[in-house]
């Protein structure tokens, strides 16, 4: 027989949890809700005014029943995925995303608007009291990527990969975990929301200089477009370690908070 | 149990966020819920600031129609044929003393001109060279009275269906420096499908908040019994009546 089972861990506190979930609601309806509002005008220029000179990315129909996609003017032809998609009403038109993923599922930008703006709040808010919670309590420190960590990531990366048979020594979190939270939290998630205010005219009378920092609001609008692209990348590379590091025992953390090491 | 149920819940977010989201779109409920982060933005952003003035070398070639093109309406039709000579821009309502002013006495009033980015609500840019008159000017020569609180434009042009576009704004952002009634764009008149004769430029709040085509100001306590009641025709679609995000 083996030894007894080691006891359980409260590793995650309730405001951790519930902002967890929340931000993972927030999150899929912001990125659906924001590519409702990117279909009404489906490009990204390098630019502060639109000009198609410096477009980085044009999603559009050129003939009834083709859809294309342009990135750094090179076009391919991507028909039923982007550019000529489901309309959410039974047929298919020139919508650059699907209506399939965009909320809500037919082609409504005030609506989009309306669902983009209030969970853009709930997500704001979500961040700032987990940071505050974290921050009072001391538990920053496990999850922040420190200079001494830097020489431990590609060992840990090594390990990963089966190059080396044991893990660097490190705390609750690896410094693989570390790096990809400090940046996802603390580097990501603001520059989505700094280049979402930077798109408000209201913000842009306020605070001009933000938006001539990231190149004007057309180019904020293609920054915070690559900033739900790299959310989405770590959400989904995210997702698969869960599924694949005992998903129950790593569900049954993140709700009951109990994790069995 | 909890993979069963995470998994069911992802896959009805993702996949069947269409329908879901669809049928919660169109309950009034959610919406007004939805609705409520727009009264925190305009409190927290409100009209306070100057939108950025450019250089000459900033405008651009073509300034792209937002909204509706030249309207069809048989008044301003005729209007145009006519040169804009039987134009009035009318000002009344809550006011102390109502004004029909010509366009030659609207020229005569002090002028501003400003190079503004036009940020349209589907999501472009574009940057024009505007000349008129300041709405607050307009506004002083009526004398709004101690009730007025809101300003609603009615515009020369309707949507097809018999509804007519109009707009407001609070006096707060009636008042604004930049909030102008523009005549030109890059040193031309301006031609209808931009709005001639005179039309609104609110460069801090976004493009639909600029009606064209403006016939009539009338300086009101509420706007609750015009059209919809939303304050606009595209706030009465659902669009948010504060337009500064």
């Amino acid at each position: 027989m083996k030894g007894a089972v080691r006891p359980a861990i409260y590793r995650y506190a309730l405001l951790t949890r519930v902002s967890h979930w929340a931000w993972f609601v927030a999150f899929l309806i912001l990125v659906g809700s924001g590519l409702q509002i990117f279909n009404a005008s489906p490009n990204l220029d390098a630019s502060d005014q639109s000009d198609p000179a410096r477009r980085v990315l044009a999603i559009g129909s050129p003939a009834e029943g083709v859809g294309t996609t342009t990135i750094f003017g090179r076009t391919f032809v991507t028909t039923n995925w982007l550019g000529w998609t489901g309309d959410g009403m039974g047929s298919r038109g020139e919508h650059a995303f699907g209506a399939s993923i965009t909320i809500p599922g037919y082609q409504d930008l005030a609506g989009g608007r309306r669902w983009h703006l209030f969970f853009a709040w709930i997500a704001a808010a979500c961040w700032l009291a987990w940071l505050v919670s974290s921050a009072v309590k001391g538990n920053l420190r496990e999850l922040v990527l420190r200079p001494g960590d830097v020489p431990k990531l590609w060992p840990m990366q090594a390990y990963y990969l089966k190059l080396r048979k044991a893990a660097p020594p490190h705390g609750v979190y690896n410094p693989l975990q570390k790096a990809a939270y400090t940046t996802v939290l603390f580097v990501i998630a603001p520059l989505v929301v700094l280049t979402g205010l930077a798109l408000s005219p209201g913000i842009d009378a306020i605070a001009n200089p933000l938006t001539v920092l990231l190149g004007g609001r057309q180019f904020a609008r293609l920054w915070h477009f690559a900033g739900m692209l790299l959310l989405l990348m770590f959400f989904a590379i995210h997702t698969f370690q869960v599924l694949t590091q005992g998903v129950v025992n790593q569900m049954r953390s993140m709700i009951s908070g109990w994790y069995q090491p | 149990m909890k993979r069963r149920l995470f998994i069911a819940s992802a896959v009805s977010t993702l996949a069947g966020c269409g329908p879901v989201s669809a049928a919660l779109n169109q309950n009034q409920g959610v919406a007004r819920v939805l609705a409520s982060a727009e009264g925190l933005n305009h409190a927290l952003i409100g009209t306070r600031g100057l939108a950025r003035e450019y250089g000459e070398r900033d405008v651009a070639p073509t300034f792209r129609v937002n909204g509706f093109a030249t309207p069809s309406d048989q008044r301003y039709v005729q209007m145009v044929r006519g040169n804009f000579a039987a134009y009035r821009l009318v000002v009344d309502g809550a006011v102390e003393s109502p004004q029909a002013f010509t366009l030659a006495q609207l020229r005569r009033l002090p002028q501003r001109t400003q190079i503004t980015r036009h940020d349209c609500v589907e999501g472009w840019s574009v940057i024009g060279k505007w000349s008129g008159v300041p709405l607050a000017a307009v506004l002083a020569a009526a004398q709004p009275r101690g009730d007025a609180r809101f300003v609603v434009f009615r515009c020369m042009d309707n949507d097809g269906a018999g509804n007519l576009y109009y707009e407001s704004l609070d006096l707060h952002q009636a008042r604004h420096p930049q909030t102008l009634l523009a005549m030109r764009l890059n040193d031309a008149p301006l031609d209808p499908d931009h709005g001639a004769p005179v039309r609104l430029r609110v460069p801090t709040q976004l493009g639909y908040k600029s009606a064209k085509w403006i016939a009539r100001i009338e300086v009101v306590g509420s706007f609750a019994d015009v059209y919809g009641g939303h304050g606009g025709y595209w706030e009465d679609q659902g669009y948010e009546w504060y337009a500064g995000i």
